[in-house]
């Protein structure tokens, strides 16, 4: 499941390092966008903590799902394995570094 | 020690033994042969487990126990620990737990005739110890929001 194939010289990732890397990627996204909405819409909040007690538990729930639901989408599909190895690695640091900083921001701003 | 205090003690710990398990990993994946390719692999899975552990314990204690915490802090001389510091951190704490799940995954491949499966190591491995010590900085900040609250009353109540 995680072993390499290669495309010309390139070594890349295997299919479930590569779905992951990008389902890890739109969940650091997804996560932010989570927060600033659920910051903004004050009846979004309150249904989020009606389903487990308290709105945190919710988000993480659903990042939870976010990241596990789209990796298999995307290992099943071949999405990411599509494409470059290095991409993706630069995706995944692009991803973290935006969503943290946007949480960030957010919160400092509002 | 009660219960809740034993909590809050125990989420920032195993988010230390995840950022010593973070660096042991980034270490590893730098020197990455046939001989470290198993401890490479176990130094994920101890990343992984650590930040859950972390997840779990300091997420039962934000859900239950936070809320008077909250109070004191917004009550004191530094609210902010609160309205930027905490709300930062509640959501930002799920980068490291993305990444640390996601380091369990990657570390499963063979380093040694990858380098891009070795270099996506490196890079979540430091995102990790990274955000985790930011992470670990914010909760210091929010634990001093309360001390100087507590502090600046008590001052207030002796004079």
């Amino acid at each position: 499941m995680t072993s390499s194939t290669s495309i010309g010289n390139a070594p890349k990732l295997g299919p479930a390092s590569a779905a992951f890397a990008l389902s890890a990627s739109a969940t650091f996204i997804f996560n932010t966008l989570l927060a600033w909405v659920k910051d903004s819409v004050p009846a979004l909040n309150t249904f989020m903590a009606s389903l487990t007690g308290h709105h945190w538990t919710t988000h993480s729930i659903f990042d939870l799902i976010v990241f596990v639901g789209l990796g298999f989408i995307f290992m099943k599909t071949g999405t990411a394995q599509r494409m470059d190895g290095m991409t993706l690695v630069r995706v995944v640091i692009g991803s973290a570094i935006i969503s943290g900083l946007g949480l960030l921001g957010w919160f400092f701003f509002t | 020690m009660n219960g809740p205090t034993l909590l809050l003690f125990m989420h920032p710990t195993f988010g230390v033994l995840a950022i010593m398990a973070s660096v042991w990993v980034f270490v590893e994946a730098l020197n990455a042969n046939a001989a470290n390719a198993a401890r490479i692999r176990i130094g994920g899975m101890v990343v992984a487990v650590c930040i859950s552990a972390a997840y779990v314990l300091g997420g039962y204690w934000y859900t239950h126990f936070y809320g008077p915490e909250k109070d004191i802090i917004l009550k004191g001389p530094i609210p902010w620990a609160h309205n930027l510091i905490m709300e930062t951190k509640e959501h930002a704490f799920f980068i490291p737990l993305i990444l640390a799940l996601y380091l369990a995954i990657i570390t499963r491949e063979k380093l040694t005739n990858n380098p891009t499966a070795r270099a996506m190591v490196l890079s979540v491995a430091a995102l990790v110890f990274l955000s985790g010590f930011a992470i670990e900085g914010a909760g210091a900040i929010i634990n001093f929001g309360v001390k100087a609250a507590l502090l600046t009353n008590s001052v207030k109540g002796a004079g």
